[in-house]
């Protein structure tokens, strides 16, 4: 039996993976044990993870549903000349807004009409932007459309309307000059009146009450006039101090002639709530890769104790501690790694299901979560492994022959 | 048993010490395993080691094995002091020089036979599927070479076993009780299989303790309590040639210098019947 010199270390290495393989298909009950191990670790943790990063992510949506957090308005001057942004600044501002986190923009012209003789502050608006901006608004009817306009509730008792009635709204001379708080009686000439029919009833318990949603072209068809917009309202992604730089940034360049400010209330609230929640979830997440370490590790010493045997036996074939343990750890891995593919599987099926029934969206599949988890699972493996392959590599060959 | 010893005449006349023990103890605690065991085994000599259960017989083969160390003495393979190395150079003995065979098999019950062979390549140097499959080939095994060991008999467990240990072509073949779970066929293909072995030259040392696989040996020694206490020679020539190479009786010590084995030629093999409180009745008899 002369030795095939055309025989190379390749040889080796697929009897390596050989073994390997018998190691995690035909011992199938007990591969599956260290699998299973593995999969509720990675389940429990990718779902976590999956969790951890979506709720912060939807809670800001939410959050941002819940309307601006920064307002940008003309700077005023004090000749009381009325000023405006015009469309080209619009594009500039939310340029800048944007640069650095998502950010929904909505537009108000502000024009007072006259609707049976009192003044009413109207609102010209693009109602997609204003819906997307604001969708905690309870709107009764829909939302303003050609020759339909939204009213507040409080301007609906005033004047007593509902949706279907029809009024009538004027543009006057004198409210052209400078809007004027509602309610006021004024008189002038009339420079537009159109009638609007009642699209919807908005209801804030805010200023939003008080005023009249119109489509911008409405407002400039009963205003005969074309202008730039008085306020822009952002909702931006962007929170706390990264918000604040924002702000700032627009508001050193004064050559624009507008003001941001930013809505602190809500942006704190929503950062403090974030934050709160990501600890959370952080610390539980902490926990459960510590208990998923000492599943797995029991797991593999109880498995590895089980083939002692076996590991004496290779030491008496010749094999070395490394040799052995490269063996164990690479079976441990390959187990991670099972594991962690069906895990992670579970995982984002849990957490798919917990966003769905909680947020009502789907969570959309991180990949390098996803990897991540795949690895780590690996890992936890391999390292749950050490201590009992170390102890086995230790084994005495003798044992395999110590019986009489 | 002489019919077979006209049959042994392999014994070479340029005799070779492949191993010799002097004065080896291993002691556990107030438990002497073996108690000052002075050995020579010389290439190509089939030894056979018989004594009851406790005898010592595991603990000297796991000392022969490089799986142990003895607490006192010497034990030299191929003229190196296994006792003066470390544990990755006794390993490395194990595996270019020593061939094991288990009375339990101990196969790795997730690999197939085949695998099985090729798992003692694997550790030794290069792994070569065409060597394991004709060494299962060797020993009537290769339809059967991909299966697991729990499709296999015991008799075909053995056998891979056997070939496992001598598909590195070691020089020293250690078998602990290696027909002790066979039944007489499979008794008799193991026995064929070292007798094949020792013809080509290997050195067998087998502990066991049937009485018909030990006479197959060309010598035979007994332990009791952990003392060497009996010789037997099969093999006339081989014992001539031993003698006249320079080999030592195992008794020579424990009888004074006096070689005790040509004074027992007539004891029965496996010197069962014939021990007197552990001692074998020549010994008894001095």
């Amino acid at each position: 039996m002369k030795k095939n010199t055309k025989v190379t270390t390749s040889g080796n290495t697929r009897m390596f993976f050989r073994m390997v393989y018998g190691a995690l298909f035909r011992r199938r009950s007990r591969a599956l044990m260290a699998v299973l191990a593995s999969a509720v670790g990675a389940a429990t943790l990718f779902c976590l993870a999956a969790v951890c990063i979506a709720v912060p992510a939807q809670m800001n949506q939410e959050m941002r549903a819940y309307g601006a957090n920064l307002v940008v308005a003309p700077i005023e001057r004090g000749d009381h000349a009325r000023r405006d942004i015009d469309n080209a600044m619009v594009e500039h501002t939310t340029e800048m807004v944007t640069a650095k986190s998502s950010a929904r923009h909505a537009c108000y012209r502000y024009e007072n009409v006259r609707i049976n003789n009192a003044s009413y502050l109207m609102a010209g608006i693009d109602p997609s932007q204003v819906h997307a901006l604001n969708q905690h608004w309870n709107v009764t009817g829909h939302w303003p459309s050609p020759g339909k306009i939204l009213v507040g509730r409080d301007l609906a008792d005033n004047l007593g309307v509902s949706i279907g009635s029809t009024v009538e709204a004027r543009f006057l001379r004198e409210d052209s000059q400078e809007p004027k708080v509602a309610g006021q009686w004024q008189k002038d000439q009339i420079i537009g009146a159109a009638n609007y029919q009642i699209a919807g009833i908005v209801d804030t318990g805010g200023a939003e009450d008080k005023i009249v949603y119109a489509t911008l072209a409405d407002m400039e068809h009963v205003t005969h006039l074309k202008r730039g917009t008085d306020v822009i309202e952002y909702s931006s992604s962007a929170v706390g101090p990264e918000l604040a730089a924002i702000a700032d940034s627009i508001n050193e360049m004064t050559s624009m002639g507008v003001r941001a400010q930013t809505v602190t209330k809500i942006s704190s609230a929503d950062t403090r709530i974030i934050t709160m929640l990501q600890t959370l979830f952080w610390m539980i997440s902490l926990v459960v890769l510590v208990l998923t370490l000492v599943g797995v590790g029991a797991t593999i010493t109880s498995m590895v104790s089980q083939r002692r045997s076996e590991i004496g036996l290779r030491k008496a074939l010749g094999a070395s501690a490394a040799s052995l343990a490269s063996e164990f750890f690479v079976e441990s891995g390959a187990y991670g790694l099972l594991g962690g593919l069906v895990g992670t599987g579970l995982g984002y099926a849990f957490a798919y299901w917990l966003c769905s029934s909680v947020f009502g969206r789907a969570l959309i599949f991180n990949w390098w979560l996803g990897i991540s988890s795949v690895l780590l699972s690996a890992i936890i493996a391999v390292i749950g492994s050490i201590h009992p392959v170390v102890r086995a590599s230790r084994i005495d060959p003798a044992v395999v022959l110590r019986e009489e | 048993m002489t019919e077979g010893n006209d049959e042994r005449h392999t014994v070479q006349p340029q005799v070779q010490l492949l191993l010799d023990l002097e004065h080896v103890s291993k002691i556990y605690g107030d438990v002497h395993a073996l108690d000052d065991v002075s050995l020579q085994v010389n290439e190509g000599q089939w030894l056979a080691v018989v004594g009851s259960s406790g005898s010592g017989k595991t603990t000297l083969m796991n000392i022969l094995g490089c799986m142990d160390t003895p607490s006192q003495g010497s034990v030299r393979l191929s003229g190196k002091a296994l006792e003066d190395m470390s544990q990755s150079q006794l390993t490395d003995i194990r595996k270019d020089v020593i061939g094991l065979v288990f009375q339990k098999f101990y196969l790795v019950p997730h690999l197939t036979a085949l695998e099985n062979v090729m798992v003692a390549q694997y550790y030794h140097s290069v792994v070569d599927q065409d060597q394991a499959m004709r060494a299962l080939e060797r020993v009537g095994l290769v339809d059967r070479s991909h299966h697991l060991p729990s499709e296999l008999s015991g008799g075909e467990q053995q056998r891979v076993c056997i070939a496992r240990a001598l598909i590195n072509e070691p020089k020293l073949i250690l078998a602990d009780e290696p027909t002790g779970n066979l039944d007489e066929a499979n008794e008799k293909l193991v026995l064929e299989l070292f007798q094949q072995l020792h013809e080509q030259g290997t050195t067998l040392i087998v502990v066991t303790h049937d009485a018909l696989v030990a006479s197959c040996a060309q010598r035979e020694i007994m332990l009791s309590h952990g003392q060497l206490v009996g010789e037997h020679w099969n093999d006339d020539h081989a014992h001539q040639a031993y003698l006249a190479a320079g080999g030592r009786s195992a008794l020579a010590d424990v009888s004074g210098g006096i070689p005790v084995d040509l004074l027992t030629e007539d004891l029965p093999v496996g010197f069962t019947g014939s021990v007197e409180e552990g001692v074998p009745r020549s010994i008894s008899q001095q």
